[in-house]
């Protein structure tokens, strides 16, 4: 079998692929073999040599081979000197079955190292997957050293990297097992895992050794990346039970009145957003990725004024009867959410999602942290330090505050309750607004949106105490963080059972939630 | 706490002193018999039973609301464990009768029904464990809610979110209960084929009675001692407590009975409309049972029937009709109800113009 180094001599080349079948096939495996470190013209050549005894135009006579320009034609270039000569006598020899997949790997290893575009060195590729394991390191490495397009470089070194953990060298074996080791993924778990039954295993104690160690520390690191995850999971979805519930918590704590159409408020929210966005491509396209940050003022201001109106229009007569007030308001919901079916229909919106909330960065074996929860969980945390702001540093939060705790005697003070509740519940609805806007990016937006949630935000407000935000905070965190949290073990229709039960068991040693508002009398 | 057993002093309980509920039993009655005699068309009698066991269920809920003050939104539980037993014996009865397991049970690959399905095909049974599993469920959760004084606008989001749970667990397909899809395709009933009228009107007449005794016996409960505790409860509790009533035990009481009618509701209404699934535990649905109470007059038995029947009524017309319009009306009519007629369309029988902020809400 002749030795391919290089450089290539082409002369035993064309010889062998004019010889038996042996020789054929010794000389496509050894142009595999030695594919790393042929320079790039002996490659081309070689592959223009397979090329032809693939499609019949390599014709072989006593004294060296003719490459013709089609088949039986009458002349053709001499392989290695390149002189016109005649091909009367030339014999065009026909590939066998195992002479043809040997040479096609090897025109697949000339493909993928001399190609001039992506997707011919992408076929060259899809040639060598099927006989990965004859197909040397060396030129997976060359190949994805050399590769400019970047999907196609993932391709090669994840192929480089299955092609070693099955090479039968068992140091290569071995390095490449650590290779994947340092990169832990569940990927990486699953394709330890499935060496485990590789006869290797039971026959080879380093090989068992090595892999044991890799793969428990992939199995390690996927698992504190799994509890990464679900801790961001837990966190994002607290956030939005936060802004979905403090505006409940403030109007509740003030007037008494669950407002049953807080999830429509949302809803509003979001379809404001939309609105926004339309705006924005029809008359600033250029800006249009800043449509989310000009969506929050305005979100806020619409939703604030609907529900000023609603307090206007229905709630006010009601203060005295807070279980008609569930009714008024679920009637108020009823009719947002077949208004808005009606006006704008029951699809999905469609939002183009800004640079800022799409994709996310791997963090840790298989977290990726999402962009669009990272701007859910910043918002609430805006939210969160905005809301303190008002309630504590400004006038209109001295007055909810002062009527929260005893409405009888501040209205003696002579503070005009009736318009501070209006004001309040505009700012607990605009609360909800801001909701919509964090969800646009996370959620799918349509009409009837509100109700998914609105019972966890419930119980998040009875669970936190009446009228205090750092109650709603905390109660939103851990009501969060339990469905996350039970959720892998004994799926969600479980997590939310438990976590219902978890807060009524709870309410028997402090009916009034966890932190109560002391109220004077 | 102790309790004083006292009977309040007064005049004589005006246990049969109520000429609309002693008229509504009156019409039930007339109405079962008049359909015994000479049944209309089948979809007209199919109307009448479902109007009358939505009328039991409104009046199970007018009982804790309207004279209790608790605002259940969450009775569609109670309706639906009624519903579920029932729909389990009318399949565990036939697939005894004809031997054919329901469609769901083959859906699912089972060879037999689910092993807590066993002695279901007994009629007696299923009821008695309809009722008893409709009290049980509301003795813990109420149990749990009135010890710990919760209460108002708590207890309604609360029982919201029992509701919604349940809703959720229901649509799960591995409870041996049908899953998202439900229970469906009744053959038998005390062995006689579902579709055949007579049944039908078998069916509308069993409904129109239990709402006349189901009438007869609240009213009998709230006219005496219970219901002056029961509305002496619902206006001033503590009061009440420190008075030396234990307002737990009246409350859980009475909780635990509207439940179990809320149940024979769900009993009387499955059979009728051939199919249950965990739709009728949606929270819109309990909400709706609050709305029809609210419409035709909170705190009056009559007027939680008259609700009802208006409200379906108008339901069956209308989302058939005019399928669009019927949630605006909806919201509409609890709109009008909660602002102009406080105390629901019984008000408009009053006739006292009065201005609306002249009145002391409840």
């Amino acid at each position: 079998m002749p030795a391919f180094a290089a450089p290539l001599d082409r002369a035993i080349l064309a010889g062998a692929l004019c010889g038996d079948g042996a020789a054929q096939v010794g000389a496509a495996e050894g142009l595999v073999r030695a594919g790393g470190d042929l320079p790039a013209d002996d490659l081309a050549y070689a592959g223009r040599l397979l090329g032809a005894l693939v499609e019949r135009r390599l014709a072989c006579l006593p004294d060296g081979a003719l490459l013709l320009a089609g088949q039986n034609a009458p002349e053709g270039q001499d392989a290695v000197t390149d002189a016109r000569r005649p091909a009367a006598e030339a014999r065009a020899p026909v590939l066998g079955l195992r002479q043809r997949a040997a040479v096609e790997t090897a025109r697949g290893v000339v493909a993928l190292l001399t190609e001039g575009t992506p997707a011919a060195r992408a076929a060259g590729l899809a040639v060598l997957e099927r006989r990965i394991t004859i197909v040397p390191a060396a030129v997976l490495d060359r190949a994805r050293d050399a590769e400019s397009d970047a999907a196609l470089k993932g391709t090669i070194a994840s192929l480089a990297e299955a092609a070693a953990l099955s090479s039968p060298d068992p140091v290569r074996r071995r390095a490449a097992i650590a290779a994947v080791a340092a990169s832990p993924s569940g990927a990486a778990a699953a394709r330890l895992d499935a060496l485990k039954s590789d006869p290797a295993y039971r026959a080879d104690p380093a090989f068992r050794v090595a892999l044991d160690a890799g793969l428990a520390q992939v199995r390690r690191a996927v698992a504190i990346g799994d509890g990464l995850a679900i801790v961001y999971n837990g966190l994002s979805f607290a956030s939005i039970l936060f802004m979905a519930a403090a505006g409940l918590a403030i109007i509740f704590g003030l007037m008494g009145v669950i407002n049953l159409a807080q999830g429509e408020f949302i809803m509003l929210g979001a379809y404001t957003t939309y609105g926004v966005q339309e705006a924005f491509r029809r008359f600033v396209p250029g800006l249009l990725d800043l449509y989310l940050v000009a969506a929050v003022p305005v979100a806020f201001l619409a939703v604030a004024l609907v529900g000023i109106g609603v307090e206007a229009l229905v709630l006010r007569h009601l203060y005295r009867r807070p279980l008609m007030s569930l009714l008024a308001t679920w009637a108020v919901s009823l009719f947002l959410v077949n208004l808005v079916r009606v006006t704008v229909g029951t699809q999905n919106l469609q939002f183009s999602m800004p640079a800022y909330v799409s994709g996310g960065v791997p963090v840790y074996a298989d977290f990726v942290m999402t962009w669009n929860r990272l701007f859910a969980i910043g918002f609430a945390v805006a939210t969160l330090f905005l809301t303190l702001l008002i309630l504590r540093r400004t006038p209109l939060g001295l007055d909810i505050r002062a009527v929260t705790q005893n409405r009888d005697m501040a209205a003696c003070l002579g503070l005009p309750t009736r318009r501070i509740d209006r004001l309040a519940f505009g700012l607990g609805s605009g609360l909800a607004g801001l909701a919509g806007v964090a969800l646009c990016p996370i959620y799918s937006v349509n009409p009837g949106m509100g109700s998914g949630f609105i019972v966890d935000s419930f119980m998040v407000v009875v669970l936190g105490g009446v009228g205090s935000l750092i109650g709603t905070l905390v109660a939103a965190v851990a009501v969060g963080g339990a469905n996350v949290l039970i959720e892998p073990i004994s799926g969600a229709v479980a997590a939310k059972v438990i976590v219902l039960v978890g807060i009524i068991l709870f309410l028997q040693r402090r009916p009034k939630g966890l932190f109560a508002v002391r109220r004077r009398r | 706490m102790q309790t004083i057993r006292a009977r309040p002093a007064g005049p004589a309980p005006r246990a049969v002193r109520d000429p609309l509920v002693a008229g509504l039993v009156v019409l039930c009655l007339v109405a079962a018999a008049a359909l015994l005699a000479a049944p209309p068309t089948p979809y007209l009698v199919n109307a009448l039973g479902q109007l009358a066991a939505f009328a039991i269920l409104a009046v199970s809920l007018d009982l804790v609301w309207g004279y209790l003050g608790i605002l259940s939104l969450g009775h569609g539980l109670f309706f639906a464990i009624g519903g579920y037993v029932c729909a389990m014996h009318l399949l565990a009865h036939g697939a005894s009768v004809t031997g054919v397991l329901p469609d769901f049970v083959q859906f699912m690959g089972w060879k037999t029904l689910p092993t807590y399905w066993a002695g279901l095909d007994l009629a007696a049974y299923a009821f008695v464990l309809a009722l008893a599993l409709a009290g049980l469920v509301a003795f813990v959760f109420g149990l749990a809610s009135f010890r710990s004084r919760v209460n108002g606008v708590y207890f309604s989001i609360i029982s919201q979110a029992l509701v919604y749970v349940a809703m959720l667990l229901m649509y799960r397909n591995d409870t041996g209960l049908g899953g998202n899809n439900g229970m469906t395709g009744f053959p038998l009933l005390f062995g006689w084929p579902m579709g055949s009228p007579r049944v039908g009107t078998g069916l509308a007449v069993a409904a129109l009675l239990t709402l006349a005794a189901v009438l007869a016996g609240t009213r009998l409960l709230v006219g005496g001692a219970v219901g002056r505790r029961m509305l002496a409860c619902r206006d001033d509790e503590i009061r009440l407590r420190t008075l030396g009533y234990s307002t737990t035990r009246l409350k859980l009481g009475i909780w635990c009975l509207s439940a179990m009618i809320a149940a024979l509701a769900g009993i009387l209404y499955v059979p009728q409309v051939g199919i249950i699934n965990p739709r009728v535990l949606a929270p819109d649905l309990s909400i709706e049972i609050a709305v029809w109470v609210a419409v035709g007059g909170l705190g009056r038995l009559g007027g939680a029937v008259i609700g009802a029947v208006l409200v379906n009524g108008l339901k069956f017309w209308l989302s058939a009709a005019m399928p669009e319009a019927w949630p605006f009306i909806l919201s509409g009519l609890v709109l009008l109800v909660v602002l102009v007629l406080p105390n629901g369309l019984l008000d408009l029988a009053a006739l006292r113009p009065r201005p609306i902020w002249l009145r002391r809400g409840r």
